[in-house]
């Protein structure tokens, strides 16, 4: 050590300048031979060297911790119904490197490096928080990808299946995820079609989770309109655009005239004091509300309206409330009309979209909606 | 030189001092006290400003010997403490004694004018009526008698100014104040937002419209009318596009499923002088560039634009609103 210091006193200052470019360059140069020639072997089948990945994968654990929690949890996300949604989407677009419940990830997934968990073994030690950062972020240089949209309310069905996996037998997983019977028209020979659709939204339209909107009510051109846009990302989606990039361009038509093809069947139900509300607002009954009639476009309506314009009668409360909070909060797209809706929903409360959602899923469903319920001020079914 | 004559040459075509928005061109009783009083007040100026003047050239140049101190006291006292004084005190009771005229009820029709952004909702009360006739952008006053003005404002404050009729009064949210005002010559005037109150203040107008009470009446009664069916082959597919597309969720066209209250009332819109609040005007051509894109013409107006219909229905649409009469 004497001699270290000894030398170092001694140094002229102009040395230690001149030497310490000298390493900076072939420094540089080092570098530049590893990336230039290729000397750096990146074949997977050598793994890290010593410590690289214990380093790696520290980081990778704690900066999630650092990071989750940002969004709170919606309080039904341990609902049935939000575990079946995200177990549908889980299947269309995680399987393929974590496996599902009853089954292996194949022979090749294995040889990645990383190695994707199987998802059983992938979401222990994590809690709900923690599992939506990682599904909406992904992680970066490990082959996981980030959500595929800019939403953050839709991971949350996932983390709800996520949240349920570690228990679930390959039976449960099955029955969440196998198409209905009836939807065979919509397979094709190379195993791409839309059968897949069927998981959710079942062969005739009508999905018995109210999650996931019916669309029995809907004209073909508008779920035709609406399917493009999802494909597009004019729509804003992670479920609905994996979906539509799962079948081709030529399909799409198809499914559109498939899920339309149904006459809605059912009868509405009479109104709360909510529902009743609801009616008020649709119909601008009360001019203080400032919120524009919804009916002129969404029905009931007296005179034909463009196709383009979604029938909401009968459809399910919590999809209309989760769809109107988007457009209120300038998340949702659509199509070239979108405009309207978006300055229709400005003013709208969450008490307001409460109302509006209980009303239109109180009317028969029909791709026309009646007036046969009362009009405000009728005064018949008012609370 | 030329251009600086050029520019004076086209001062008088200055917006604010046409005829139809000029506090110097009044056609009622209110504006005209204002311009009479503005005339006596611009006349006294004058004679002032010589007057001082006149004493400054006199003590400094023409005579330049002290005042004696009876003299400078008489000045000082007399034109700077008497003299004002009393100017100010006859100006004052003259201006205090118009007022009440200005807040005085009018003597049958009331209109309610609630300012929007960037439009004003109109509401006309005949005496007696219970249900208000239902209009936009347009006030329409009979000549010869006073009618009453109660202003009220959705939002924000504005300000209602017929500079050709009276005087201004502010629109605030949540109150509603009053004024009345008492045109005398039939004609086409100009009244004009002059509260600033966001994007499109600047093009926030309307048209206001003396008229013989006989013809008002006859006005009335038609606005108060529903609307009447389309007359041509592409009304009525202009019509049937109007109801298709929404339209009547933010508008009312009475006669028809559309009641939306948000905007404009378009029962009798080709009636108006104007379109889209003193704006546009009132043709086929300009109906179709504000339905396209209003804000392109109104910056932040809140009606959406309807392009994405394309041309051929943009055209029906204009042809059914301009039949709107």
């Amino acid at each position: 050590m004497r001699w270290v210091r000894r030398h170092i006193a001694r140094l002229h200052p102009r040395t230690a300048v001149v030497t310490l470019a000298a390493l900076a360059v072939l420094g540089v140069l080092g570098a530049a031979a590893v990336v230039g020639l290729g000397l750096y072997n990146v074949s997977a089948h050598r793994g890290h060297l010593p410590g690289v990945s214990w380093m790696l994968a520290t980081t990778f654990e704690n900066s999630v911790r650092l990071r989750a929690g940002g969004d709170p949890p919606p309080a039904d996300l341990r609902s049935a119904e939000m575990v079946a949604l995200g177990a549908g989407h889980y299947a269309t677009a995680c399987t393929p490197c974590h496996a599902a419940p009853g089954q292996d990830r194949s022979a090749t997934v294995r040889e990645m490096k990383p190695e994707p968990p199987h998802i059983v073994e992938a979401v222990k030690g994590w809690n709900a928080a923690e599992l939506h950062w990682i599904v909406r972020e992904g992680v970066k240089m490990t082959g996981m990808p980030g959500w595929p949209s800019d939403r953050a309310d839709e991971v949350w069905p996932v983390v709800a299946f996520l949240l349920e996996v570690d228990a679930m037998t390959a039976e449960d997983y099955r029955a969440l995820t196998a198409a209905p019977a009836g939807a065979d028209e919509l397979a094709d020979a190379d195993g791409r079609g839309g059968a897949f659709c069927t998981v959710c939204h079942n062969s005739d339209g009508v999905s018995d989770n109210p999650r996931i909107p019916r669309l029995d009510i809907l004209s073909e051109e508008y779920i035709l309109r609406s399917l493009l846009a999802y494909r597009s990302g004019a729509r804003d989606s992670g479920i609905m655009e994996q979906a539509m990039s799962l079948v081709d361009e030529a399909e799409i038509a198809g499914l559109a005239a498939y899920f339309a093809r149904n006459t809605p069947e059912g009868d509405g139900a009479a109104l709360t004091e909510t529902a009743a509300r609801g009616r008020d607002l649709a119909y601008a009954a009360d001019p203080a509300a400032d919120v524009p009639a919804c009916r002129a476009c969404h029905g009931p309506w007296p005179e034909p309206r463009n196709a383009l314009f979604p029938s909401l009668a009968g459809q399910y409360a919590p999809y209309l409330r989760q769809q109107l909070r988007l457009w209120r909060d300038e998340q949702r797209g659509g199509g070239p009309a979108a405009e309207l809706m978006r300055q229709a929903s400005r003013e709208l409360t969450d008490e307001d979209i409460a109302a509006l959602a209980a009303y239109y899923a109180a009317l028969a469903p029909a791709k026309e909606p009646s007036d046969a319920q009362a009009r405000p001020g009728d005064g018949a079914d008012d609370p | 030189m030329r251009a600086g004559l050029a520019c004076l040459a086209l001062v008088p075509a200055l917006a604010a001092c046409e005829g139809r928005q000029s506090v110097l061109d009044p056609a009622g009783r209110d504006a005209a006290v204002m311009a009479e009083l503005f005339w006596w007040m611009l006349g006294g100026a004058v004679i002032l400003w010589l007057l001082v003047n006149g004493l400054m050239v006199y003590v400094s140049r023409l005579n330049r010997d002290a005042l004696s101190v009876r003299a400078a006291t008489l000045l000082v006292v007399g034109g700077g403490i008497v003299f004002p004084t009393v100017l100010l005190a006859v100006l004052l009771s003259y201006g205090l004694s118009e007022m009440p005229r200005q807040l005085a009820p009018g003597t049958g029709l009331s209109v309610r004018v609630t300012g929007e952004l960037w439009w004003w909702r109109m509401e006309y009360l005949p005496e007696g009526a219970e249900t208000p006739v239902i209009s936009a952008n347009e006030l329409r006053l009979p000549a010869g008698s006073r009618s009453e003005l109660r202003l009220g404002a959705n939002e924000v404050i504005h300000s209602f100014w017929v500079p050709a009729l009276g005087g201004k009064t502010d629109m605030i949210p949540g109150r509603e104040t009053r004024m009345s005002l008492e045109p005398l010559e039939p004609g086409e005037y100009r009244g004009q937002c002059a509260e600033f109150c966001g994007d499109s203040h600047a093009l926030m107008a309307f048209g206001a419209v003396v008229m013989e009470p006989e013809a008002f009446r006859e006005w009335l009664e038609h606005e108060a009318t529903d609307a009447a069916p389309p007359a041509t082959e592409a009304a009525r597919a202009g019509r049937a596009v109007f109801l298709a597309e929404g339209c009547g969720s933010c508008h009312t066209v009475r006669g028809t499923p559309a009641d939306g209250t948000i905007g404009p009332d378009l029962t009798h819109l080709a009636g108006r002088t104007t379109l889209a609040a003193g704006v546009l005007p009132m043709t086929a051509d300009a109906l179709k560039r504000w339905i396209a894109d209003p804000r392109a013409i109104k910056p932040g107006a809140r009606m959406p634009g309807f392009d994405h219909l394309g041309d051929a229905r943009l055209d029906l649409l204009a042809a059914y609103l301009e039949g709107l009469e």
